[in-house]
């Protein structure tokens, strides 16, 4: 169970910010925080963690799909794995075609998506599979 | 003038004129021809005549007159070739027809004169089918001509008749018996005859002339008819046109652009608008242009003040015109003539006694608008008064739907944050990583959990109903799969329904035909209703999904949800598939719910152009039988290969 991998949790919601943190951190990882794209990029900055979870909708209802996007395609961050989180998976998934239309025809920027609220164990379980290279 | 102008159903004078001189040039042309094949029988005639007149005894040049006839029939030729190039519907021939008709009777005279001259001059019997050509010209020829052939006649029969009694002429009298008839030494008979002769050929010309222009005066009153009742069908198939584009077009733009432009082309005119009042009622908005400049629509808002012609519409007038060198009456006077519009006509359109805006007609010609254009005009604006209104309505009808569907959405969304966040924390508390809680405590935080999760749900459905209402998402319709939804309905139930001690079966006979429609609201309509029933069944019982094929059902798959549970009463079988209710037992066996998934349900299903049943007996359980379209009729026998 014990990992020194390093996460970056990305949410504007203090709430879920601070109980994915707890839950992380009792799995034995070490957290980071930021509550927008912007924080997120400065941390990224500072040192690259091994995984991120990214929220979607924050200040814009696009702007975690933004932020993996342009990490995508940036040398230094492009395999860094991103799990996303969305309140709105139906959605994300009905809605894809209009409303992430700029996003279309490129590659799906994430490891994987979940919906909130995030069942933990699911959760942890894909983090797991992630950092051992699933 | 004015009250034939009136008459005149399109009003464009010169052009009715030069039609009706068509007619009456087509009727010329056809009777041309007709004559030509008639003189055919002349040459033979006069053989004929002669040869009998022989034989009775008469004496008299007969080689002269065979010679007349074969210059007859000379001539008749020359014209029957002509007269081939007639036969075509080439327009311009005005002339042409007219000189041909003047060539074969000068010629005809011609041959007539020669033919008296040889047959007694004065005394010829064949002076009697002059009557003929002058009846012929006047059918043929103006008045005035036919008047001239008869004098033409008149004198020329006196010359011949001077000239023989003077001697310049030689004088073949006719001889019977051996007594020539010599009218020649008779000069007063002579002077009566050709005096009666005279008269006969110009009452001839007369009455014949009368009676012509009366005829001519009923085919141009026909034709005049025939061309009002054209006209008249054209409105009326440009009216059904326009009620067509008004019903089948629910979006005002493209229906006033199809509207427009028919109106312009029955009206036959360059331009046609429709303008909209503002609501304080002082400026008016291009809604349609046809045929006027460009971005008159988006660029020219007319201020009604300064807008005579408008503010007359306005004001109540039933309709205006008004010519484009009355500048003072326009606000964009300059812009009209520059497009070269020359006259106006505004109608007003009328919703429930109150002015909504103006249909305008705009012309190319200076006087276009007679009584029957303004009718018609008006008979127009009231079918586009109903459109705009009814084009209103539903785009009124259309953003409600549109703001309560994003209005849904944002409250869903709101309401499901801070809820995924309380979830959230909760099972961090309840998973004891703050410190281990005791079993009261933790019962609690599970009953919290479970009213927290609930609600989660109920927000779900809620957005999913929102979205539905207001068809944002497109129905799909496509075959579906049926064993690929047959394993995913199993695969999300077979644990909740284990975790229940409920048996869960779905079944799928080979040879069932796929559905046809959309796999995501196919497969949600069956979570819904599968769902419920593991819900409201309890421990040991059993819950089953099986499709078949509806014998004789015309192409219908059948899928039958059935459970032994608790069951609906009777009561309330009828309001089941309402939004929000629930009954009474499933209130008992689950405290919360939102009473959507049967609406839900049946909003798929009639989306589908499916059917939904339900029997239920309390206490024993409830079958949902839902018929949904299948994707081929004879689809069975096609699956049925598939699958060996």
């Amino acid at each position: 169970m014990p990992s020194n991998a390093e996460i970056l949790l990305v949410d504007d919601d203090r709430d879920i910010r601070d109980s994915v943190r707890i839950i992380l951190e009792k799995s034995g990882y070490a957290v980071r925080t930021a509550a927008n794209g912007r924080e997120a990029l400065e941390a990224l900055k500072v040192r690259l963690p091994d995984l991120m979870i990214l929220d979607i909708m924050m200040a814009t209802d696009t702007e975690g799909f933004d932020l993996a996007y342009e990490l995508k395609g940036k040398a230094d961050f492009e395999n860094l794995p991103i799990i996303l989180l969305t309140s709105f998976l139906d959605k994300v998934r009905s809605d894809g075609p209009d409303k992430f239309q700029h996003i279309l025809g490129e590659e799906w920027p994430a490891k994987w998506l979940f919906e909130k609220p995030v069942d933990s164990k699911k959760l942890l379980d894909k983090i797991k599979g992630i950092l051992s290279g699933g | 003038m004015n009250r034939r102008s009136e008459n005149i159903a399109l009003g464009n004078f010169p052009e009715e004129i030069h039609k009706r001189k068509r007619i009456i040039l087509g009727e010329l042309k056809e009777r041309t021809i007709w004559f030509v094949r008639l003189r055919w029988l002349v040459p033979p005639s006069i053989a004929a005549g002669a040869a009998a007149a022989r034989l009775i005894g008469v004496e008299f040049p007969a080689g002269a007159l065979l010679v007349v006839a074969a210059f007859i029939l000379a001539y008749n030729a020359v014209f029957y070739a002509r007269s081939r190039s007639l036969e075509g519907d080439q327009p311009d021939q005005t002339d042409y027809v007219q000189k041909f008709t003047y060539w074969q009777v000068a010629l005809d005279y011609a041959a007539m004169f020669l033919l008296i001259h040889f047959t007694g001059g004065a005394a010829s019997p064949l002076i009697f089918f002059f009557i003929f050509h002058i009846i012929f010209a006047s059918i043929l020829l103006r008045p005035r001509s036919a008047y001239g052939f008869a004098a033409l006649a008149a004198t020329g029969m006196g010359a011949i008749a001077a000239g023989e009694k003077l001697g310049w002429l030689p004088h073949h009298a006719l001889v019977f018996h051996g007594r020539a008839i010599n009218l020649i030494e008779q000069p007063f008979q002579t002077l009566v005859n050709m005096g009666f002769f005279a008269t006969s050929v110009f009452v001839t010309a007369f009455s014949t002339t009368a009676i012509m222009s009366m005829l001519r005066k009923r085919i141009v009153d026909l034709a005049e008819l025939s061309e009002k009742l054209t006209t008249l069908n054209n409105k009326l198939n440009s009216l059904y046109i326009m009620t067509q584009a008004i019903v089948s077009t629910q979006h005002l733009e493209e229906m006033l652009k199809i509207v427009t432009s028919e109106l312009a082309d029955v009206m036959n005119v360059q331009g046609l608008s429709v303008k909209l009042l503002g609501e304080d009622g002082k400026i008016l908005r291009y809604a349609a242009a046809h045929g006027l400049p460009e971005g008159f629509i988006k660029e020219k808002i007319i201020e009604v003040g300064k807008s005579p012609l408008n503010r007359r519409i306005i004001e109540g007038e039933p309709f205006v015109t008004g010519h484009v060198t009355q500048r003072e009456m326009f606000q964009f006077g300059e812009d009209l003539a520059a497009a070269r519009m020359q006259s106006v006509l505004f109608v007003p359109l009328i919703v429930e006694e109150r002015v909504i805006g103006i249909l305008g007609a705009y012309s190319a010609h200076p006087e276009e608008f007679g009584r029957d254009e303004v009718d018609f005009f008006r008979l127009a604006a009231g079918l586009v008064a109903i459109a705009v209104e009814n084009a209103r309505a539903y785009e009124s009808i259309e953003s409600l739907m549109r703001g309560r569907s994003w209005f849904m959405m944002r409250v869903a969304h709101n309401l499901r944050a801070p809820l995924a966040a309380m979830i959230s924390i909760l099972e961090v508390v309840r998973s004891g990583y703050q410190g281990d809680l005791n079993d009261e405590q933790s019962e609690y935080l599970r009953r919290v959990d479970r009213r927290a999760r609930t609600m989660l749900s109920m927000i779900n459905e809620l957005m999913t109903l929102a979205s539905d209402r207001a068809e944002t998402r497109q129905i799909v319709r496509e075959p579906i799969d049926l064993s690929a939804l047959t394993r995913r309905i199993r695969r999300t139930f077979q644990d909740e329904a284990a975790k229940k001690g409920i048996a869960f079966e779905v079944s799928l006979p080979d040879g069932t035909p796929d559905i046809m429609g959309d796999f995501d609201m196919v497969e949600q309509m069956l979570e819904n209703l599968v769902s419920n029933s593991i819900k409201y069944t309890p421990a040991a019982g059993t819950v089953s999904v099986a499709f078949s094929s509806v014998v004789n059902g015309g192409g219908r798959v059948r899928i039958e949800v059935r459970d032994n549970g608790i069951g609906i009463p009777k009561e309330d079988v009828p309001r089941l598939f309402t939004e929000f209710f629930r009954s009474e037992n499933a209130k008992s066996v689950e405290e919360v719910g939102t009473g959507l998934g049967l609406a839900i349900v049946k909003e798929i299903v009639e989306h589908h152009g499916g059917r939904i049943l339900v029997e239920s007996e309390e206490g024993l359980g409830t079958i949902f039988v839902v018929h949904l379209p299948a994707a081929h009729k004879e689809g069975t026998n096609e699956n049925h290969c598939e699958s060996k």
